[in-house]
């Protein structure tokens, strides 16, 4: 019997059937998709790091090594399983050219480095450790998947010529959001090329305990052990740092689904109340002849769980062929995972998960049927309650209102509850177009990079990696002093400075020397540091250190502990977020790299300028700012660019979606009062107008709380986003004409056609069908 | 007397094919204005069918039906809308009213919707109605909140609002109890004395009593009339017994 009601029922509401089982067998694969994806990703990471034998602790250090002392160190520590220490030849970008290219323009700090012996393999594709032979170089994955260099090309270090023998996995450096990008030579080659470049080390310890990492670290640091670079990394950071771009991926799966699954419970929602009036006599009269509520739930149940059941195995079907597509990142990057089985299992738990959620949720809805009384439904046919809200509105006092309109208004009255749903889908559309178009409206904007730890300039020179940095970067500053197309320029220098912490132990910081009121930034709290006693410190420094606003730093400068108050907080994405700024003196001269920005005079030709400082000082990175912001954070604007797109087209779907089924489902409730209205008189096109003036209001309302909520607690979540990858307060930019004109028409448009569409079956209905309900 | 409405050969279809079943089997009936036309038959002859194809709510497949010198068949959906709100009026089995609204507003709803400029003077009108049909107190009142024969009574009000020519009633008493049922008929007599034409389905011999033609209709004809206008009209208990009668000829 149940079969039968269900076939009926399914042929009855075909648009809805249709529309629930869609959202359902999505919301099935997306979250199929997302943990056979999670499953691969982690055992292909492993997997990788397994082979590659990650070092559990690795210390950059650029300067001498004192081999024995790390020995030593090595003995005494009984965690220690293996050390070694392996050359990074840092080689300027400008002198890497693949084929035609060089990566002059590359934000990468790219080096030379040979096959090690012990651990921390470099993978060839295939997942085996690869022997370059002479002549030939692996390049790293990232620059494949760039498409900067293919098998066969050349490329010419410091006049050297290797032929690309392949490419390779970097169990370290894979991720784009690493900085350092390891190339693999030979090591002749390498012998020959090593007066070049300035050759760093990468300190790597593998451990018999992994968990006790912390312990090691601070034992290294208190030996005293070389730390000159950036803070020591940790194998569970290479693991997260590997995971990222694609568990990106996954949780925007996640989210989707969850979002589809929100989605869908309004739809069921609506579908099911809807059932329930249409119902509620008969709902009355089973309940009246003394049938139990869990009985007439079973007849609802049976159906739902059916639409879910077929919409689910057919979503994890789907999800096993569009995994394919998607694991293709993950196998390029990271290489076979071997657990495909475990996660199919886990993909089928997670549409197993979707049935369990859709059916709890029905049930909960059908809850309803308990407050049906079987008098009032036997008597009226319908639920009285909710009727009384709206008495104070009469049509006899509303002076002169036209009924249609009246009759529009009263009803969203009389029944809030029901068009809540409605409103509430409204106001996520509105703040799903307004949020992320905010967002890149924000990050767009050129002055945002005053919020990321970099001041408002046109052209920007950076010189690192070279011999006798201070020498060359005061003749370019001597070049500019004479320069009358520059407006302004200023020189910040960077220097590592021993830290001493409240334990007595010594950490590292990068402090930024200059005029810092030059170019400033945008400081989270706080200010620029004005005296030599002030610091400016970064939010991740802020966060490691656990220190606030007027809060000291002492710092060892030449040879003497000062103690600095902390002037200003501020958020940085450069250099790995940790730094400082300050306006003191120091005679030290191991200077990191120096940074000249430049203000150019209105009318001076920014391009030509730029080409003329990168011929007359080859040794510097000279960049447009603009263009420096689009390989630092580039990637980043282009991604919010597309989702901000994605999200309109989303929000679009989705209101016009949800509208039409509300309407719908409205016209199906309503079709006794309809009658009544039609034999009163009233035209087809009053009773339409008065569900458009429906709709209207449910959208204005819908629009103006959405809008009012994107642009304050959107903000919120704005600043969330763009915080993590690096600032961590600032005002949105709101654009107002795609806030207050275009999304608000988008969404009218939408809902005006939608909730035409929807309502069509009104001047089908017929007066004779409903004049006995 | 002129004749307001007229149906020649009414055809109504119901099913397609094999399964087709004529509801009404090619109907002819007139009439007059004033004139209180009731229709009885047994369940599924076709009666509530002929009211419906005779005001134009729903659609017939052949035949003519003029009304006030138009065609309706002939008439589109607006046109038909119009005329129901300006010349006819519906009182249903079940009181048809919307349930946001109070007794007032349910029942001004329609001529406001006319004519909206004149909402006190509608309102006026409203109360005088209320009044003759003796639901005075009840105006402010939720319909949840009166009883079904002042429900009816309400809507009889409505129906009367636009002053149509003619009344369709569709079993009008069928849900309520003898009292409530003989002071509505008593209102449905003294509609039709003033001038207006009303066309009552009913199975009850003494609610058919009060017209001054009765219909009896079996399978999707009129198969016999009744004029009970030569009988007196205070002798009740004779216009009944001549109803039954009648039903028992046609088995009815």
């Amino acid at each position: 019997m149940y079969r039968k009601i269900i076939i009926n029922d399914v042929k009855k509401s075909k648009l809805i059937t249709i529309t629930i089982t869609a959202f359902i067998l999505l919301a099935a694969m997306l979250t199929s998709l997302a943990a056979i994806l999670s499953v691969n990703l982690f055992s292909a990471i492993n997997n990788m790091m397994l082979r590659a034998e990650t070092p559990h602790f690795m210390q950059m250090h650029s300067g001498d090594i004192d081999m024995e002392r790390l020995s030593a160190f090595a003995d005494t520590e009984n965690n220690v399983e293996d050390f070694q220490v392996l050359p990074f030849l840092n080689i300027e970008g400008a002198e890497i050219v693949i084929g035609e290219n060089s990566l002059a323009g590359s934000v990468q700090d790219n080096g030379l480095s040979v096959q090690s012996r012990r651990f921390d393999f470099l993978l060839g594709l295939n997942g085996n450790i690869i022997y370059p032979a002479k002549g030939e170089i692996y390049v790293p994955i990232y620059y494949m998947k760039q498409g900067l260099a293919g098998i066969g090309d050349t490329i010419t270090i410091h006049g050297g010529s290797f032929t690309v023998a392949g490419f390779l996995r970097d169990s370290q450096m894979n991720a784009s959001m690493v900085s350092s990008k390891r190339f693999l030579i030979n090591e002749s080659d390498f012998e020959k090329v090593k007066k070049f470049g300035k050759l760093e080390y990468l300190i790597e310890f593998r451990l018999r305990d992994s968990s006790a990492v912390s312990a090691f670290e601070s034992g290294y640091i208190a030996a005293g052990l070389p730390t000159n670079g950036p803070p020591a990394i940790t194998h569970s950071l290479f693991k997260l740092v590997n995971a990222l771009d694609d568990g990106m991926m996954i949780a925007m799966l996640i989210l989707i689904s969850v979002l589809v699954i929100v989605i869908n419970f309004l739809c069921i929602r609506f579908t099911l109340l809807a059932k329930v009036e249409e119902d509620y006599r008969e709902i009355g009269v089973l309940k009246a002849i003394g049938l139990q509520v869990g009985s007439i739930k079973k007849l609802y149940l049976a159906k739902y769980g059916a639409i879910a059941g077929t919409a689910c195995i057919a979503g994890f079907i789907l999800s096993l062929f569009a995994k394919e597509p998607l694991m293709e990142n993950i196998r390029l990057y990271m290489g076979e995972s071997g657990s495909s089985g475990l996660g199919t299992v886990f993909g089928m738990i997670g549409a197993g998960i979707i049935f369990l959620v859709v059916v709890l949720y029905v049930n909960g809805v059908l809850c309803r049927f308990k407050k049906v009384s079987a008098a009032e439904a036997i008597r009226f046919g319908a639920s009285q309650s909710g009727a009384k809200l709206a008495k104070s509105f009469r049509l006899s006092c509303s002076g002169g209102l036209p009924p249609n309109i009246f009759l529009g208004i009263q009803d969203v009255l009389a029944r809030k509850k029901l068009y809540s749903t409605m409103l509430l889908v409204l106001v996520i559309s509105s703040f799903l177009m307004i949020v992320p178009q905010n967002t890149y409206n924000t990050i767009s904007q050129r002055n945002f990079m005053t919020y990321m730890g970099i001041g408002e300039c046109d052209m920007r020179i950076d010189i690192q990696q070279t011999e006798d940095i201070a020498r060359k970067t005061a003749e370019i500053a001597a070049a500019m002093a004479r320069d009358t197309d520059i407006k302004k320029y200023t020189v910040l220098t960077s220097y590592m400075f021993d830290m001493k912490m409240e334990d007595s132990t010594t950490e590292k910081l990068k402090v930024e020397l200059g005029d810092q009121s030059a170019f400033p930034i945008e400081y989270s709290a706080g200010r620029a540091p004005q005296r030599e006693s002030e610091i400016a410190i970064s939010s991740l420094v802020a966060g490691d250190l656990e220190k606030g606003l007027n809060d000291i730093i002492v710092l060892n400068i030449d040879g003497q502990e000062k103690r600095l108050t902390i002037s200003g907080i501020y958020s940085d994405i450069t250099n790995g977020g940790k730094t400082a700024k300050a306006v003191f003196k120091t005679s030290k001269d191991s200077i990191l790299w120096s940074i000249i920005p430049v203000k150019l005079q209105a009318d001076a030709a920014t391009d030509q300028k730029i080409t003329g400082y990168k011929e007359q000082f080859s040794y510097a990175k000279v960049s447009d700012i603009d263009e420096y912001i689009g390989q630092t954070f580039g990637g980043i604007t282009d991604a919010v660019k597309k989702a901000s797109y994605a999200a309109i087209a989303a929000a679009a779907i989705l209101t016009v979606l949800v509208t039409l089924l509300f309407m719908k489902m409205l016209v199906t409730k309503d079709r006794y009062p309809i009658a009544v209205l039609k034999s009163l008189g009233f035209k087809n096109e009053d009773i339409c107008r008065q569900y458009m003036v429906r709709s209207a209001i449910v959208l204005a309302a819908g629009v103006l709380i959405g809008t009012a909520l994107a642009n304050t607690l959107g903000e919120l979540v704005g600043v969330s986003l763009i915080s993590s990858f690096g600032a961590s307060t600032f005002r949105f930019d709101i654009n107002p004409l795609f806030a207050y004109l275009f999304s608000p028409v988008l969404m009218a448009v939408c809902v005006y056609l939608a909730a035409r569409f929807g309502i069509s079956e009104i001047s089908g209905l017929k007066i004779s069908e409903y004049r006995k309900e | 007397m002129n004749k307001i409405l007229s149906g020649k050969n009414i055809v109504k279809t119901y099913g397609i094919g094999r399964e087709a079943s004529n509801a009404l089997n090619g109907v002819n009936i007139e009439i007059l204005a004033g004139e209180f036309v009731a229709v009885m038959g047994p369940s599924g002859c076709g009666k509530s069918t002929l009211l419906f194809a005779l005001s134009g709510t729903d659609t017939i497949n052949s035949g003519s039906i003029q009304f006030g010198g138009k065609e309706l068949t002939r008439l589109n959906e607006n046109a038909l809308a119009d005329i129901r709100r300006t010349k006819m009026g519906f009182v249903f089995q079940q009181p048809a009213m919307l349930k946001n609204l109070n007794i007032l507003d349910n029942i001004i709803l329609s001529s406001v919707q006319e004519n909206r400029k004149n909402t006190a003077g509608i309102i006026r009108k409203a109360k005088t109605l209320i009044e003759k049909t003796g639901i005075t107190g009840l105006e402010e009142r939720d319909i949840t909140e009166v009883s079904g024969g002042q429900l009816q009574r309400a809507c009889i009000c409505r129906a009367l609002m636009n002053e149509p020519e003619i009344l369709f009633a569709d079993e009008p008493t069928g849900a309520l109890n003898s009292k409530s049922s003989e002071e509505i008929m008593d209102l449905f007599s003294d509609i039709s004395k003033n001038g207006m034409a009303v066309f009552l389905v009913t199975h009850d011999a003494k609610v058919a009593s009060r017209a001054d033609r009765v219909l009896f209709m079996n399978d999707g004809a009129v198969r016999s009339e009744l004029f009970l206008k030569k009988f007196n009209e205070r002798d009740m208990e004779n216009r009944v017994n001549q109803v039954i009668l009648r039903m028992r000829d046609y088995e009815i």
